[in-house]
């Protein structure tokens, strides 16, 4: 069965000028045609607005904010000196002298966990501020140049992925000097953990290389480099601000690994780790020695993988409206 | 009785921002062996019509009122394990995308005898007997051979015979086809039209084919139906439709139409609808197309209270304050 | 396929060639190294057998070759502190203890982490999915030693009445079956963590498909969609992500064999390093690394063959 299409071409032709001719009264329908283009706010905002949306990225921020101010704030109010040894007071459980009681000599664990959670972090930090230098230039060189210096670099990556991490990062600690200062850490937990960045950059890299503004770039004659650190790298910042809440949680991690091994910062000094092996001296009779250094350590890591999700769901262009 | 009556569909989406009305008062009703077509814009909420009468409706949607009777049972009021046993059986549908309304890790031939062992019992072999018939009837050369392939092996056009095929294979009364050409090239369109045509004849099978293609709907519908911002404004047969449309909606869809003839041919550009339709959220209380409208003004009724849908003429309903036929006295925009 | 497996086991010769490369060139620079010529930290007797092992008075690339030559011959030299045994005696009588602690932690891991994550994404959004979803972050965002800890603490402390279960040790024995339980569920729960998001989100992802909605509209039972459509496209992507686990395991294995006293290479290794074996290190690291590469490549062949899509060339 089959209808005609259409009509006589009279009537439609008609009505096709009735329309058209209206097409100038339906005001408030173009008016909202024009409003369209309004609601696209900036990048950052919008990408702020989402954040700040996001519930669990909210309280995850808090959440750091907290142990951020305890391990930066309490050390200074708290009269306490985390360095005292007092053998009475030895393996005093939690109070409200010491919160979070005492340890084999005395030594108030409330203050001394925020200054390991002090440590902990800045190793942290630098570690992954490092793993960005190291692998946004090699990713983005390799991303950049293409070709077989791209492939050379890539196979290269290959290879070193198929290092076991952790006995690398001892290894380079040993190759370092056999004692762990906060450098040698940084860099052994960088050496071990730089691949997933320089790949994720690399990608970006030849993602964005195909833009326009880069060939316009490169006709006004601008050097490769120039390219790279000027046009590209700004561009590719959020994924970079994500990226150091999603390394962060595995250098922690690592730090506290081989603290707990006993690769970690010399005492007296202390990192989360290194407290941890200390309460797992006594973990048996006194649980809370290990387990507040480790609480801490989950609560960084758990906060910081929240906010790093937070991060990518806000920035993600595929994801916006 | 007629195959499926749809009485007053009310299928909501919560969302964040508000609850969607994403289908809002929707009738009809179709024999057997007929073809109703539902056409609108994209978001107007004739998939989710579909949706909704076969208890597909993705969270957070769900249908808040209505009856859809199929054969005099209330399809909505089913538990999910009776529906199984009529999707696929006694109703079928097939979707807009062919390359990913298959599952890319089975093959071919799995998908099709799944659903004849799953509703006709049937055993391996004569699944697979009856599955080789299937893709012949929707032909697909090398039938055999081709059941063991998987989607990827196929193009476009063949998997949308292939979806078609199956379901087809338990002889549904009611086939759904939501958009079933939208993805296709227009060659390729036009044969998948005609098989569908075909095979409809052939079974004796209802259709309602969804789509936002005026010209779709010429082709295969005994009656239409258009829809707006999750309502029905129009509902006539197909002649009658486009010879005399009363919405004013439906005729800017049928002026929007590419001219390949007329007296205009050369001098006339693609006419668009300018506006978006209201947002679905809280509509107003009001005829939804009002703002659309070239021929409301504010002093109008029907900004202000919805328009009814009322039957102009015998088997032709409309849903506005300004149907063509009582424009036609009054001139345009005074 | 075939072509595809060749090529890809093909590539692992150089990788292994560059990784034992990295690792010698990493020993050399070690202080107080006896491969450094100079250095003398080391009893006379072992210090001429590794003159002799290890060619020491060549120059440095030919002492290469003779070390590659040697892990291709599975002759990694002698051990540096202990007399009389080599690399490979201290890894014969370590490995399996901890190959076996290995699968058991991946047993544990898999029966217990798939599961959970495919409960929690068919139930997706009810408490329990945010039950279990608690459980495994909390998993794994502490540390391993911490969960080792805790659960001698429990299991073996406080209620070793009820489970008479032991606080270290370890019986390679079949009846000293007692002894693993808790080291493979410690060395387990992260990599069960990461099993059950995995599988949680891919299962969730596929729900999302067309295909499940065509399934569904097809009118097949939802025990068969799940079961057949969801979970064979689903899995596919846990399995590839079963790779890095091996990375998880081995830095976990290093923790859990300490706290338990297991005498396991991993034990052995942290303590070849304080203990300045030097030979040790690098024969477990050589050993390590290949494992690791071997395991990608097997995972590489493995995804082949699921996806029926990397078989075939483009059509």
């Amino acid at each position: 069965m089959s209808v005609q299409r259409g009509l006589g071409p009279a009537s439609v032709t008609e009505r096709r000028r009735e329309f058209e001719a209206a097409l100038g009264r339906t005001a408030e329908a173009r008016s909202q045609e024009a409003g369209v283009a309004l609601e696209r706010a900036s990048l950052w905002r919008d990408a702020l607005y989402r954040f700040a949306a996001n519930r669990a990225a909210l309280v995850a921020s808090l959440a750091f904010l907290v142990a951020l101010g305890y391990a930066y704030i309490t050390p200074w109010v708290d009269s306490a000196d985390p360095y005292f040894v007092d053998f009475s007071e030895q393996y005093r459980p939690l109070s409200w002298a010491h919160p979070f009681g005492t340890d084999q000599f005395g030594r108030d664990l409330f203050v001394r966990n925020a200054l390991g959670a002090r440590v902990s972090i800045e190793i942290g930090f630098a570690a992954t501020l490092a793993i960005m230098g190291v692998g946004i230039l090699y990713g983005a060189i390799s991303g950049f140049l293409g070709g077989w210096v791209d492939n050379v670099m890539m196979r290269f990556l290959d290879a070193l992925y198929g290092l076991p991490y952790l006995p690398f990062a001892i290894l380079t600690i040993v190759v370092l000097g056999g004692q762990a200062t906060f450098w040698t850490m940084v860099v052994a937990l960088t050496v071990a953990s730089w691949f997933t960045t320089a790949r994720v950059m690399r990608g970006q890299m030849i993602t964005l290389k195909e833009n326009d503004y880069v060939r316009a770039a490169q006709a006004l004659g601008a050097r490769w480099y120039r390219i790279v650190f000027w046009h590209l790298l700004p561009n590719t910042l959020g994924l970079i601000i994500v990226f150091v809440f999603l390394e962060l949680p595995g250098v922690i991690l690592g730090e506290a690994f081989l603290s707990f091994i006993g690769l970690g910062i010399n005492p007296p000094k202390a990192s989360l780790g290194s407290l941890a092996q200390d309460g797992y001296a006594a973990f048996q009779t006194h649980p809370y020695m290990i387990a507040i250094p480790s609480l801490a350590i989950g609560w960084l890591i758990l906060s910081a993988f929240f906010i790093a999700d937070g991060l990518r769901d806000a920035l993600d262009p595929r994801t916006r409206g | 009785m007629a195959l499926l009556e749809v009485e007053d569909l009310h299928t909501y989406f919560k969302t964040r921002a508000g609850e969607v009305h994403a289908v809002d008062g929707v009738s009809f009703s179709l024999e057997r062996g007929k073809t109703l077509g539902i056409v609108g814009e994209s978001g107007c909420g004739k998939s989710v019509t579909a949706l909704s009468i076969m208890g597909l409706v993705p969270p957070p949607g769900r249908v808040v009122s209505g009856r859809a009777l199929f054969e005099g049972q209330d399809l909505l009021q089913r538990k999910s394990r009776e529906l199984e046993d009529i999707r696929g059986r006694e109703i079928a549908m097939i979707f807009q995308d062919p390359m990913t309304s298959l599952n890319p890790t089975l093959t071919i031939g799995m998908q099709i005898t799944e659903t004849l062992r799953r509703h006709l019992k049937l055993t391996r072999d004569e699944a697979r007997k009856r599955a080789v018939e299937l893709l012949e009837e929707v032909r697909i050369p090398n039938a055999a051979q081709r059941l063991r392939d998987y989607p990827h092996r196929y193009s476009g056009g063949m998997r949308q015979r292939v979806m078609i095929a199956i379901a087809l294979s338990c002889n549904p009364k009611l086939l759904i086809a939501d958009e079933p050409t939208t993805a296709l090239d227009v060659t390729v369109q036009a044969g998948v039209l005609a098989l569908l045509r075909e095979l409809r004849e052939e079974h004796d099978m209802a259709m309602i084919m969804i789509t936002h293609d005026m010209g779709v709907v010429a082709e295969t519908s005994d009656e239409v139906i258009v829809m707006y911002a999750g309502q029905v404004v129009e509902q006539a047969g197909t002649f009658e439709l486009f010879d005399s449309p009363e919405h004013p909606y439906t005729e800017a869809l049928l002026a929007a139409l590419p001219q390949i003839e007329g007296e205009d041919v050369r001098h006339s550009r693609l006419a668009s609808i300018p506006g978006r339709p209201p947002d679905l959220i809280s509509p107003p209380p009001a005829c939804r197309f009002a703002d659309r409208c070239v021929y409301a003004s504010l002093e109008d009724s029907c900004t202000r209270v919805l328009p009814e849908l009322r039957e102009l003429r015998p088997g032709h309903f409309v849903r506005t304050a300004h149907p063509a036929s009582e424009r036609a006295a009054a001139p345009v925009g005074s | 396929m075939l072509k595809f497996v060749v090529r890809r086991a093909l590539w692992t010769i150089p990788v292994i060639l560059l990784v034992i490369f990295l690792t010698f060139v990493m020993m050399r620079e070690i202080k107080g190294n006896p491969f450094r010529v100079t250095e003398r930290a080391v009893p006379a007797s072992i210090q001429r057998n590794l003159e002799r092992k290890f060619h020491l008075d060549q120059p440095w690339y030919v002492q290469y070759g003779y070390y590659v030559k040697g892990v291709f011959t599975f002759d990694l030299g002698p051990s540096l502190t202990q007399r009389n045994q080599t690399v490979n005696d201290v890894i014969k009588e370590h490995f399996p203890v901890s190959l076996r602690l290995g699968l058991l932690a991946m047993i544990w891991a898999i029966l217990i982490g798939i599961p959970l994550g495919v409960i929690s994404a068919l139930k997706q959004n009810t408490i329990v999915d945010y039950l279990s979803m608690t459980f495994v972050n909390a998993g794994y965002t502490l540390p391993n030693f911490f969960i080792a800890t805790m659960l001698i603490y429990f299991f073996s402390v406080k209620w070793r009445g009820w489970t008479g279960l032991p606080t270290n040790g370890w019986d390679n024995g079949l009846d000293g079956w007692r002894t693993w339980i808790l080291p493979a569920v410690a060395l387990g729960h992260a990599p069960m963590t990461y099993f059950a998001r995995i599988v949680r989100g891919s299962i969730l992802e596929t729900l999302q498909q067309d295909y499940i909605r065509t399934a569904k509209a097809k009118g097949l039972r939802w025990r068969r969609i799940v079961g057949l459509h969801v979970l064979r496209n689903s899995l596919i992507p846990a399995v590839t992500a079963a790779a890095p686990l091996l990375g998880f395991l081995i830095a976990g294995s290093f923790i859990v064999e300490t706290i338990f006293s297991i005498p396991g290479i991993g034990r052995y290794f942290v303590n070849s390093v304080t203990g300045r074996d030097y030979s040790v290190t690098m024969g477990i690291t050589v050993l390590l690394s290949i494992i690791i590469i071997v395991a990608n490549l097997l995972v590489d062949i493995a995804y082949g063959f699921l996806d029926p899509r990397t078989r075939d060339p483009r059509t």
